[in-house]
């Protein structure tokens, strides 16, 4: 019975590939996803964001009351926010390894493998079908398992891995493996770097993606991208190498929008320039805030144009904050950077969003308030073609 | 042609794909109906064919709750500028796979429409016997796709010996009962004119209401209706193979009335009346007492009788040895024997039948045979005649219309049974030696309102229960054969629904598919029954794989409206 060989039991799994090739020790721990299920919170980081100037044509003082303008506009019957964007990640514990460190002693260190989807729909018609989807498997590991520190050992081992005949009979590729940072000086769990060496991938394939939408020129005024989270956007070495063509995909991103549904409201300074969440939570329905300008030095010479939108009235919510979107626009042309954004552009994107709170997704997912359907939509529709988590762990 | 792909099959852990369901995914828009056929690709290259019994829609929303809100808390007014996510699913029931695998269909499995083609395999209409149409089917109704065909049964299966007797039950005026069955004898009538059959078929038809059946060897005049109605109808008879000509070989009788009362037994004009006997095709029947004593039991049909005191004094009297009645020859004179017996210190007979039970007699057959019909004599020449004789005459492919429309209850259940005996009898041989006797090989009588003689009320001991139970039962194989139309169908003694091979189901109520009858009948089959049309008719046979949802075209006979 030779060819039970390649069956069962002699089944190259992963960890014990991954063990052999960074000389480390697997445990063989129990293997758990580490997701959390998706329940409306608080974004209280990232305090870098400073709301700085107004930043639109017309000088708002308070809040703009958009009520009539979005039932104008729903009874017409055109729409300018057609594309949707929405990635997702999985990550899961599959393992423990360990390393030897100074002094003779073994120290353990978790293995993540995570799942990440990126995927864009289009409204035609009342009616949304999926257009784009990227997706990939990727590992976390601690970075001393890359023992000689060479560049290029990542890459290589997470080759090796996808070359495996287990991995190649299911067609399955890891894509990269990630490494985290086991330095002392960093205060989270080396779980939760891991997770973040994930998220920060994901963010990047969404960076992707939307950048390939922009310059397949598929939006254009009358076609908006609403993506799902912040805007943060930064050109690629080749978009920066040629002016002009850095000019171009700056302009195309003037059709872009984020629609975040977790922000930090203390980030929001009043006309005085002091903190004031009280100015999000008492947005009425239906109403914008004033339009401010950021910039992140992060992402180097772009200016965003930010303000909130209230979709739900505060007596249908759980917390003053459900319901609020928090809309991100960069600033494209020299005349924006300069005088702010069109207010009436801003109007109309904002009752656009407004009519967007209609259908929710109410008792499938528990940010009901904050998620507009199309996005609810490209994300289930992203999470739909996910390897399913007991497959998943199955392959290690 | 290659078929038209419209979704995939859905086996999940909750509703599994099993040997004789499954369930398929569908757009929202696409238009199907229940008794729809549906072609599923299967293992080894073989095709699953099935009959879609529900459809459902489902969308994303986890609760009413869900919708809600989506209108903003309860705003009528609003309009979403995204459609929620939905989509149909059907569940079907498996007909039929080319390769007679059973195996339940993967998911994911491709289901197309099916063409006309592989519709008559997986009903089971390909390759019938002795085809007989019975209506047409559509499927795929109202699409680009549409599908019209001949539904065609064994003959043999509804005329016997195989199979027997039709039972159509269906809300008066909605159902168009009568209309179905005069549809299918006509199918019959034609078939069996234009083919040359091994055997022969005669009909025995009952008008019960009005003028309806009293005119069916003259054409439809479509004065209602306009000529392109005419023309649409000529069509359908047509395109099944039927000639668009009415009723042939009719003969028309009517309870005789003497010229001298102003009471009138038919609801036949005089004109009416006047035509049919220059065309010698009507006849007035009338009862003579010395032939027709044996039928008084009818009148009794609907009468309980308990102690059997009524049975006692019927044979009493049909036993011509009889000291009181063996001599009487005519009905007068049976009257006043049954008034002696019937007065007040009469000794009876040796006190076994009581003066009460005399009493009760006289009051049923006085009421029962005040009527010119129960006569002296017959006068040939004036076209009277005795019922029994004329039908013991039939020949094949005459069809006999009796009219008992304007007679009282009880006179038409006296009628009907006489009819159902005579039959009956002459079927089983007993007139063999009587001059002219050549029945055809298959006789069916068909009687609207079946619930009067063979309902679960009728007393047990009725003489016309034990006719009907006798040619359901037995008339299979004696060419007996009854098409029965009643409104409620759950109201029949069992016997009689349970003997009959083909069962056309048409429009009903709810009260009615909510008893024990419909009780193997899906829930969506069962409210589709109270919302069929005229002329819809869901039937049962056999030979039919699954139940078949058909209709049939306008009378082509005279209508009266």
């Amino acid at each position: 019975m030779s060819d039970v060989s390649d069956g069962t039991h002699n089944r190259e799994k992963i960890i014990s590939i991954l063990a052999e090739v960074t000389g480390g020790k697997s445990y063989k721990a129990h293997k758990y996803g580490l997701d959390y299920s998706d329940r409306p919170s608080i974004d209280y980081g990232n305090s870098e964001v400073v709301w700085r100037r107004r930043a639109e044509t017309t000088l708002h003082k308070s809040y703009i009351d958009l009520t009539s303008l979005s039932r104008k506009l729903s009874q017409r019957d055109d729409q300018i926010l057609s594309y949707f964007l929405d990635g997702s990640r999985r990550v899961f514990k599959v393992d423990d390894i360990a390393y030897p460190q100074s002094g003779g002693r073994n120290v353990i260190y978790p293995v993540i493998a995570g799942q990440i989807g990126v995927g864009c729909c289009r409204r035609v018609g009342k009616r949304v079908f999926p257009v784009k989807l990227k997706q990939e498997f990727v590992l976390s590991m601690p970075d001393i398992a890359n023992a000689d520190g060479k560049p290029g050992f990542w890459p290589a081992t997470a080759k090796k891995l996808s070359n495996c005949s287990e991995l190649k009979r299911l067609g399955i590729e890891f894509s990269n493996i990630l490494p985290y940072r086991t330095s002392k000086n960093v205060e989270n769990k080396f779980e939760d770097r891991a997770i973040a060496r994930v998220q920060d991938r994901m963010i990047l394939r969404e960076k992707e993606l939307v950048a390939e939408l922009v310059r397949e020129g598929k939006l254009n005024q009358d076609n908006y991208l609403v993506k799902d989270g912040s805007l943060e956007y930064r050109p690629t070495k080749e978009d920066r190498s040629d002016r002009k063509r850095y000019q171009t995909f700056k302009n195309n991103y003037n059709w872009v929008i984020g629609a975040a549904k977790n922000f930090n409201p203390e980030v929001c300074e009043d006309i005085n320039g002091k903190p004031n969440p009280g100015f999000i939570a008492d947005l009425p329905c239906y109403h914008r805030t004033p339009v401010a300008e950021y910039e992140n030095p992060m992402l180097g010479d772009i200016k965003f144009a930010v303000w909130y939108v209230r979709l739900r009235d505060k007596k249908d919510t759980r917390t003053p904050f459900d319901g609020v979107l928090k809309i991100e626009k960069i600033l494209v042309t020299e005349e924006e950077n300069e005088y702010g954004i069109d207010s009436e552009l801003v109007d109309t994107l904002s009752a656009y969003l407004i009519n967007e709170r209609n259908p929710v997704c109410y008792g499938s997912d528990m940010r009901w308030a904050n998620l507009i359907y199309p996005i609810h939509l490209t994300e289930t529709y992203v999470k739909s073609r996910y390897l399913s988590s007991e497959s998943f762990l199955q392959l290690f | 042609m290659m078929n038209k792909l419209i979704g995939r099959v859905l086996a999940t852990e909750r509703n599994p794909t099993t040997m004789d369901e499954f369930h398929f995914w569908t757009d929202s828009d696409q238009k199907l109906h229940a008794f729809d056929i549906v072609k599923v690709q299967h293992i080894d290259g073989s095709y699953t064919f099935g009959v879609i019994e529900n459809i459902s829609h489902i969308t994303d929303a986890q609760s009413f709750l869900t919708n809600f809100i989506s209108s903003d808390f309860g705003d009528v007014t609003i309009d979403e500028p995204t459609l929620r996510v939905g989509m149909n699913y059907a569940k079907a029931k498996v007909s039929y796979n080319t390769r007679n695998l059973y195996t339940p269909v993967h998911n994911n499995a491709r289901v197309y429409l099916a063409s006309a083609e592989e519709i008559s395999m997986a009903l089971g209409l390909k390759q019938i016997q002795n085809p007989l149409v019975c209506g047409f089917l559509k499927m795929y109704e109202g699409t680009p796709d549409e599908v019209t065909l001949p539904v065609y049964l064994n003959s043999k299966f509804i005329l016997g010996p195989e199979g027997a007797h039709l039972n159509i039950s269906g809300i008066s005026g909605l159902a168009a009962k009568t209309s179905y069955a005069m549809f299918l004898m006509k199918a019959i009538q034609d078939q069996y004119l234009s083919n040359n059959m091994s055997d022969s078929v005669a009909f025995v038809i009952f008008n019960v209401k009005g003028r309806d059946l009293m005119a069916i060897d003259r054409p439809n005049d479509f004065l209602t209706e306009g000529p392109e109605e005419r023309a649409k109808t000529y069509t359908e008879y047509q395109a099944l193979g039927l000639s668009t000509e009415p009723f042939k070989y009719v003969k028309y009788y009517i309870p005789y009335a003497s010229s001298a009362s102003a009471k009138q037994s038919t609801f036949l004009t005089k004109d009416d009346i006047e035509n049919y006997l220059h065309a010698g095709q009507l006849k007035k029947i009338k009862y003579i007492y010395s032939d027709d004593k044996e039928n008084i039991e009818m009148m009794f049909s609907g009468i309980d009788d308990p102690a059997q005191t009524m049975e006692s004094i019927i044979s009493k009297i049909i036993d011509n040895d009889d000291r009181d009645f063996g001599g009487l020859s005519t009905w007068s004179e049976f009257m006043d024997t049954v008034a002696e017996k019937a007065r007040k210190g009469s000794a009876g007979d040796k006190g076994d039948i009581s003066v009460l039970s005399w009493r009760k007699f006289k009051r049923v057959v006085r009421k029962a045979i005040q009527d010119d019909m129960f006569a002296n004599a017959v006068n040939p020449s004036k076209s009277e005649c005795r019922l029994a004789d004329e039908l013991k005459q039939i020949k094949k492919n005459e069809v006999h219309v009796i009219d008992i429309a304007k007679l009282p209850e009880d006179k038409q259940a006296f009628v009907f049974g006489d009819v159902v005996r005579t039959i009956y009898n002459l079927k089983l041989g007993e007139y063999d030696s009587e001059s002219g006797v050549n029945p055809p090989s298959r006789i069916v009588i068909f009687i609207d309102e079946l619930n009067k003689y063979a309902s679960k009320d009728v007393p047990k001991s009725s003489p016309i229960l034990r006719e009907i139970l006798d040619v359901t039962e037995r008339g299979r194989s004696l060419g007996v054969v009854l098409f029965a139309a009643e409104q409620f169908r759950s109201a029949i003694h069992d016997r009689v629904t349970g003997n009959c091979s083909t069962h056309a189901y048409g429009r009903t109520n709810t009260i009615e598919t909510a008893t024990r009858d419909y009780s193997s009948l899906p829930t969506t089959y069962k409210n589709m029954l109270t919302r069929l049309e005229q002329g819809d008719y869901i039937i049962q046979n056999p030979i039919f794989r699954s139940l078949l949802k058909i209709r049939f075209p306008k009378p082509i006979y005279k209508q009266f409206k």
